[in-house]
This record gives C-alpha cells, sequence and structure tokens, in this order.
C-alpha cells in the first residue's frame, strides 16, 4: 500500500508536465479556433472577437496558462465548443462508455489470446503453432474499422442478427438509473434482463473488431514467454516427479509466465483507451476518442487538453493496477 | 468470410447466436408514428443563436421555436423548396407592409400558447427580437442584412400586435423574420433564468427550450442524440393539425457508410447527408426514395487571392478559368449530382440574367488558357499551392487532383494542401490562401445580398478579396431598389463584372441528396439545408 502511495506521487510531476506540454502545444498548433466556431453565414470580425474573449484567447498564453492551472486546481476542465457543456461533464458521460468498450474488448482478447499462446507454445513448430501466427499475423493487419466495418456488413447488413450499430443502446429501449456509467452493470442492478440483452447485444460487435487487433501481441507475448518458462528447470523437475500435465501447465510454468502477459495486458489497455478511435467512429460508440478527435480538428482546445490529462491518469492508474497484480502472481515482487 | 476463416469457428457460432436471442419487441405501433433521422453531425445547443451552433441545431430549433413568419414552399423541377417570395404567418395570424415600406404590423394569433401553456404576446415577441438585436449572439450579424439593429425599431401596440419600424424599405427585413435567429421566446420563463451577467439568459436557453414550436424536447444529449415529441396544441402548419410524428429521434452517426446502412436496412427513416457513391448506388436499387434538389442558395467555387501575385493580374484568374477540367471534375466530385455553373453560352457575350449565380460561359479551353498566361507575361507558367478542408476531402480531393493534372498542361505546377477545417477558416480569415475551394450559403439569396456579402470588404466571406468599387455600388444601390426591371438591370451588370474581373470561378450547386424510406412524404429543401421535421409525414 505504501508503495502503491508512494508510486501515486512521483506521478504527479509527470502529470504535471503532460498538463503544460499539452497547453502549450495546442496553442502552437496553426487554426485559431474562435474563426472555425463563428461559421454562421454572416459571422464577422465581432463575433470572432467574441468568441475569443469566452474562450479566454484573448490574454497571453503564459496568463492562458495560469487561468488554466488555477481551473485545474479548482476541477474545472473549461468547455467544449463543439458541443456547449463543460468538459469535465462531457468525459464523465463518456469515459464509461469507452472502458465498457475497452474492457469487454481487452476480456475477450484475454480469453482468446492466453489459450492460444498456451497451445502454441506446448507445440511449437506444429501446424497448430503455425495456425495461430497466422491468424495474429491476420488480426493485426486488417485495420480496426475494416474489420468493424466488415462485421456490421455480415451481422447487420446481410444477416440482420446484430442490432443497428449506432451507440450504447438502441434508441427505443429505455435507459437504467444510471450509477456506475457501465450500461450492462446499470441494467443487471436494475434488474432489466432485457435492457442488459440489448447493451450486450451493441456491445459485441465492437468488442470483438476491436479484441481482433490485440490478440495478436497478448498471444505473441505468452507464447514466448511460455517457451522459457516450459524449458525451465523447474518445470523439467515438475515433469520427472510425475505431477499430472494439468499441474505442469497451468500452476508452474503458466503462473510464472503470466507477469509479462499482464505487463503488456496493461499497456495495451492504456492504448486501446486511447486509440480505438476508429472503431468508436464505425459504431458511432459515444466514447471518449472520437470526442477527443472531433475537437482536435475543430481546434477546441479544452476537450483536447481534458483528454490528454485523462489519459495521462488512466495509464498512470493502470501501471498501478498492474503492479499490484504483479504482487499477486508473483508474491516475490512486492518485497522491496 | 474472410475475417471468419481465421477466427475460431466457435467464436462465430457463439457471436452469432448470442445476437439471435431475444429482439426487441412491443414497439412496432409506435415506430410508424417515430421518425428516426441520422445525420454525420450533431446538435450542440438548444438556442440556435449561440456562437459556434451546428446546422443541426438550427434544424431543430426550427420544430422546438416559432417564428412570426416562415417561408411558403413552392416546386423547382418537381421538387418542394422553401419559397422566399411567399412569406406566410407563423405566430403571426396576418402582416401588413405600409405603402412606403418602413413599416411592418404583425397581428398574432389569439389561440397561440408556448408550451407551458400561457398565451404568445407582443410583450414576448418584442423581448425576444430585442434579444437577438442586442445579446452578443448570433442573430445580431443576422438581422443587421435586412436593416433591423436596434430594440427601439420594436414596438407594442396592443397585446396581440407588434410593429416594427425600418429605417429603409428593405426587401431583406421580412425574409429576415422567417430565419432561424429570430424565434420567440416565453420571456416570462426566461427572464426568471436570467441574471446579471447575462440578462438574455443565453446560458439558460443553450440547455432548455421555452417556446411554442411544433415539438417538445425529450432529451437532449450533445454530440449524440436528441428526442423530441410533438405538441399536440401546435397548429401552425396546417389548420387544426399539429405535427406528423409523434416523436422525431435525430441521431448523430459519425460514419457515412453506417448511415447508408441504416437507411437502406429501414432502421432510419431519412438521411441527408450521405456520400454521394452511396445515394448513387441506393438510387439504382431502386427500394428507398431518393429526393436530389440543386442546393439552389449555395456555390462551391474554385477561389483566388485577388490581392497576391500572380492572381492579381486578372488575365491569370481568365486563364485558370479556362485551364479547369469541368466535366471529369463535377463526375469525379459530385458522381454529376448539382447544378452546372459552367459551360453556358452568351451569344451577344452579355449575362442572360440578373440572377447570381449564373451559368458562366467558361469551359476548358488549354489554347485560350496560354493565351491568357502570355497577355499576363507568364508565358512559362508559376508555381502555387491548392487548398482546401478536411471537412470537404470527399468531393475535394478528387478535384484538387484533376486541378493539379490539367493546370500542369499550362505550366502551372500545383502543390495540393489539406487543412484541418479549424486552419483552413484561419487562413481565409486572414487571406493567406491562393488558390482553394470553398463554398458559400445564403440563406436569403438575392442577387444583391450574394454580392454584397461574398464580394466586397475586406472581410472573411470575400474569399476572392475583390475590391471592385463599380461592383460594390451597384450592389449596394440594389438593396433598396423597388423597381424589379431596374434590380434586373443592376443584375446584369454585376454578372457581367463578375465574369470579365472572374474574381473566382463558381462551379457548381451540389444537390441536397435526401434518402428516406418510401413511405415519407412531404420532404421539402429547406433554407438552412437540413430537414425541417414538421414538413414530412408517413403514408
Amino acid at each position: 500500500m505504501v508503495r502503491a502511495g508512494r508510486r501515486l506521487l512521483s506521478s504527479l510531476p509527470a502529470l504535471f508536465g503532460v498538463l503544460v506540454f499539452t497547453f502549450l502545444l495546442m496553442r502552437v498548433l496553426p487554426g485559431d479556433p474562435a474563426v472555425f466556431f463563428a461559421s454562421g453565414p454572416n459571422a464577422g470580425k465581432e463575433e470572432i472577437e467574441q468568441i475569443r474573449k469566452q474562450m479566454g484567447l484573448n490574454k497571453s498564453v503564459p496568463e492562458q496558462l495560469v487561468f488554466y492551472l488555477s481551473d485545474i486546481g479548482h476541477g474545472n476542465l473549461g468547455r467544449s465548443m463543439m458541443t456547449g457543456q463543460p468538459v469535465l461533464k462531457d468525459l464523465r458521460e463518456r469515459l464509461p462508455a469507452s472502458l465498457e468498450l475497452t474492457f469487454t474488448a481487452l476480456l475477450i482478447a484475454l480469453i482468446a489470446a492466453v489459450p492460444l499462446g498456451v497451445l502454441a507454445a506446448l507445440r511449437p513448430g506444429s501446424l497448430v503453432d503455425h495456425g495461430v501466427r497466422m491468424f495474429c499475423a491476420l488480426g493485426v493487419c486488417v485495420p480496426t474499422f475494416v474489420s468493424g466495418l466488415l462485421l456490421i456488413y455480415v451481422f447487420y447488413y446481410l444477416l440482420g442478427l446484430a442490432p443497428d450499430p449506432t451507440g450504447r443502446i438502441d434508441v427505443f429501449t429505455s435507459l437504467p438509473p444510471q450509477r456506475t456509467g457501465f450500461l450492462s452493470i446499470d441494467f443487471l442492478l436494475a434488474g432489466d434482463i432485457d435492457g442488459w440483452w440489448a447493451a450486450c447485444k451493441q456491445l459485441i460487435l465492437p468488442a470483438v473488431s476491436m479484441a481482433l487487433f490485440v490478440i495478436a501481441p497478448l498471444a505473441r507475448i505468452t507464447r514466448a514467454s511460455m517457451l522459457v518458462s516450459l524449458g525451465s528447470d523447474f518445470v523439467r523437475t515438475a515433469r520427472s516427479v510425475g505431477l499430472s500435465w494439468r499441474k505442469v501447465v497451468i500452476t508452474y510454468a503458466l503462473r510464472n509466465a503470466i507477469l509479462p502477459v499482464i505487463t503488456i495486458a496493461g499497456i495495451v489497455f492504456s492504448t486501446m483507451l486511447g486509440a480505438n478511435v476508429l472503431v468508436e467512429k464505425v459504431f458511432s460508440w459515444p466514447g471518449v476518442a472520437s470526442y477527443a478527435l472531433d475537437a482536435l480538428l475543430s481546434s477546441d482546445y479544452a476537450p483536447v487538453q481534458g483528454f490528454v490529462l485523462l489519459m495521462a491518469s488512466v495509464f498512470v492508474l493502470v501501471n498501478l493496477v498492474v503492479d499490484i497484480c504483479y504482487g499477486i502472481a508473483d508474491p516475490r515482487v512486492s518485497i522491496e | 468470410m474472410r475475417f471468419a476463416s481465421f477466427r475460431p469457428a466457435s467464436c462465430v457460432v457463439a457471436t452469432a447466436t448470442l445476437l439471435l436471442v431475444a429482439n426487441a419487441p412491443a414497439q412496432a405501433q409506435t415506430r410508424a408514428e417515430t421518425l428516426r433521422y441520422v445525420t454525420g453531425a450533431s446538435v450542440n445547443t438548444l438556442d440556435p443563436n449561440i456562437p459556434g451552433s451546428t446546422r443541426e441545431s438550427f434544424a431543430l430549433s426550427m420544430s422546438t421555436y416559432d417564428r412570426l413568419v416562415a417561408f411558403g414552399r413552392k416546386q423547382l423541377n418537381g421538387k418542394w423548396v422553401f419559397d422566399l417570395d411567399k412569406i406566410t404567418g407563423e405566430l403571426a395570424e396576418s402582416y401588413d407592409v405600409s405603402s412606403d415600406g418602413l413599416k411592418l404590423t404583425f397581428r398574432l394569433r389569439k389561440d397561440a400558447k408556448f408550451q407551458d401553456g400561457s398565451p404568445v404576446t407582443a410583450e414576448d415577441v418584442k423581448w425576444s427580437l430585442d434579444r437577438c438585436v442586442t445579446a452578443p449572439i448570433l442573430g445580431k450579424a443576422q438581422l443587421l442584412t435586412g436593416s433591423l439593429t436596434s430594440a427601439d425599431q420594436f414596438k407594442v401596440i396592443d397585446p396581440l400586435t407588434i410593429e416594427v419600424t425600418l429605417p429603409k424599405p428593405d426587401k431583406l427585413a421580412l425574409p429576415n423574420l422567417a430565419t432561424v435567429y429570430p424565434m420567440i421566446i416565453n420571456s416570462k420563463v426566461a427572464k426568471e433564468h436570467a441574471t446579471a451577467d447575462d440578462p438574455w439568459a443565453t446560458a439558460w436557453l443553450k440547455e432548455h427550450t421555452a417556446g411554442s414550436g411544433a415539438y417538445v424536447v425529450e432529451s437532449f444529449k450533445p454530440g449524440e442524440q436528441v428526442i423530441i415529441k410533438r405538441n399536440d396544441d401546435w397548429n401552425r402548419g396546417s389548420p387544426d393539425k399539429p405535427a406528423f410524428f409523434k416523436r422525431v429521434i435525430v441521431q448523430s452517426v459519425p460514419e457515412p457508410a453506417t448511415r447508408a446502412n441504416l437507411v437502406e436496412r429501414g432502421d432510419a427513416d431519412l438521411v441527408v447527408d450521405l456520400q454521394a457513391s452511396d445515394v448513387q448506388s441506393l438510387e439504382a436499387k431502386g427500394k428507398l426514395k431518393v429526393v436530389s434538389t440543386p442546393q439552389y442558395n449555395s456555390i462551391t467555387f474554385v477561389s483566388m487571392n485577388n490581392q497576391i501575385p500572380p492572381f492579381d493580374n486578372v488575365n491569370v484568374r481568365r486563364a485558370i478559368a479556362f485551364a479547369l477540367p469541368y466535366d471529369d471534375m463535377f463526375k469525379a466530385a459530385l458522381f454529376g449530382r448539382g447544378a452546372p455553373l459552367f459551360g453556358a453560352t452568351w451569344p451577344d457575350g452579355k449575362p442572360l440574367t440578373g440572377i447570381y449565380p449564373f451559368q458562366a460561359p467558361v469551359k476548358i479551353d488549354l489554347d485560350k488558357a496560354r493565351e491568357y498566361l502570355k497577355a499576363a507575361g507568364l508565358p512559362e507558367g508559376f508555381s502555387t499551392t491548392f487548398s482546401f478542408n478536411v471537412g470537404q476531402a470527399s468531393t475535394a480531393e478528387p478535384m484538387a487532383a484533376l486541378v493539379k493534372e490539367s493546370l500542369a498542361k499550362i505550366g502551372i505546377k500545383v502543390d495540393i494542401q489539406k487543412l484541418p477545417d479549424a486552419q483552413m477558416s484561419t487562413q481565409i480569415n486572414e487571406k493567406k490562401l491562393p488558390l482553394f475551394t470553398e463554398g458559400i450559403v445564403a440563406w436569403l439569396p438575392s442577387t444583391d445580398y450574394f454580392y454584397r456579402n461574398f464580394y466586397t470588404g475586406n472581410q472573411r466571406w470575400n474569399y476572392s478579396s475583390i475590391n471592385n468599387p463599380d461592383l460594390a455600388a451597384i450592389a449596394q444601390e440594389a438593396r433598396f431598389e423597388p423597381d424589379k426591371a431596374k434590380y434586373e438591370e443592376d443584375g446584369r451588370k454585376l454578372n457581367a463584372i463578375h465574369f470579365s474581373e472572374m474574381p473566382q470561378i463558381p462551379l457548381w450547386q451540389p444537390n441536397q441528396d435526401a434518402v428516406m424510406a418510401s413511405s415519407i412524404e412531404g420532404y421539402t429543401y429547406e433554407f438552412h439545408r437540413q430537414v425541417d421535421y414538421r414538413d414530412v409525414s408517413r403514408k
């Protein structure tokens, strides 16, 4: 616990750096947001000035930075011109959508990747190994939006099995009272099984298309690390004393091989959260990544800064969780 | 399928069975009474007056608020479009224009009520119009084009009569009151939410509505969807009848291919922003209704900066005008879906009409282009850039490639620049781009309006930065010209100047392709280029 706290503290300077850096980067990028947003058919100089004032752009950059930092200190991330809402509110509404999608995708990926990696490692060079390798290569080669569009085409357009790919829930279904923001959990808490089902159906296709993309790194790292572990002395010993196959592979080999998989899973998770913008666009998923992209295209400073800060914080948290998971998988790690 | 072959078969089966079970029932009866409209954009505010509001927000406000007057509609080549010349009462039961054109008197409907049940009074109208010309909101600049600039111009005569006085007999004053911004707000409700800093309740009205419109906002998720339900008391469309649909869902679906799938499968009823290629294939399949209307109040240009060399030389501009591969561009960018503004023949070399936009006698003629370049003293050509914004990439990208190829033939070397939207608008505003493509739209498309707003002054919308005193003077004079024949004459003069100066090259008016379920009727092309949900019904 002390260790976790210290880790958290030591990441604060990094967060601060990210904050200032993003702020400056946005100001350096060409493109004046005020001109972009003053795009009514009659918007002239006056309107542009007024928006500039509203966004605080009429002050000097250092002044803006001070105001920005003090706002952050008060928990105010600014207001988005694009949606007209406070950025904090936007992020709070959209983050659960992204998290739900990413968690599900990661879960699907792990469930598929770990057994695949183990299988490949048990028989290196065999047909199974090559099969897994080919599958992984294909998964990485096909960009997520292509697999997403393909899945939509087959399961929605041709077969009509999937619901229409328009966000987290069918427009005609009423929403459960918001508790966690994760629809699949909220529906369960509300005891609405039909709603839960509807939410899950919406979730499957985007999650699968994201998972396909990340199965490869996870399966490859599982395989590599299993190979090392299977070739080590303790496995040889375990085999020689006649322990069951199950005990040798699962308890001894896999448990020792899982550390790098956890690390990669942590990294994959943070990357997915920010980089699933294409999936979010294709499935109209109201997540944070597509929100940030739209904001970036229209030079809407506040949401982009808020998003980067959010991602940096998530990254710090994920690292922390990964650390804790290490401790569970291998108690030796937590001893300093 | 390709991807299925590399996934474990069991996984596919599992997914399929998961999706197969349970399909949402019990909505069939309300589905027919619901309009589901999908769009690539989104509604970002409930008050269209807020700077930065989107076109979808404009469209939504047409249904949630009423105005004093509204545009009628007419048939243009068999399609319904808004009619600028036919202005009917909306909240006004009737109106009079005094013989000198300086006084407009509106008598309000006695039965008109706000959505909270209170009657619509002249006080509310005055407050709303005052807000539009006083508060720092978008309506100010719009109403300025109709000589409506000060709160003193609006006078309450009695609870049901309001009088608008004008400094000059401005033809655009009345049409301006039918545009998006001067919506009539329930002033009692709005005032309750006004603060000292914000006397016009702009912050509150951004997230709430207080109007008398045909629809009430049921749920509003900025950037995702808006659901509105019918106001059964509303009867401003047809006598004694509310709007047709009980509910309208306006949903953002960013991916155009997905929007096409949705409407083709019948899950969405109406969409107006598909890619031209998708529209073409959907039209060919014949299952859906496709209404293509040339956007007769909008124009796409190739613009040149008349202040930057070499485009400050009129012969260079003419050379470009005769070196563009118009037909190829029209096909590649729009699949021919629009009204061309090139390829006319002017027998006596004079404009055929005083209406702007006009079809100009330009076509690709490389020899002529070379001659013009020689006359400009640049027989060897020069290098320049051609810019367009990312948002228009689907049409502008193929166009840019063709421009580059064709201009290379007369020695002009073109670098293509694809700019993010905010960057493009900034550069245009700062007048830094030499050669680029852009589009314009005018809500009130009259000749003098186009020329005054898009061809005069050192301001952003004067894309070509033309500074021609004759043109400016004629356009200004035409604004207040009451005589139709003289107005037409002024229009012809302006068009002639446009052709000889060639400040920028109008290319075409793209089609608005509305794709809808075959049961949808009544779709009308509106001045704001979005759907007015009150127009449509289901058979």
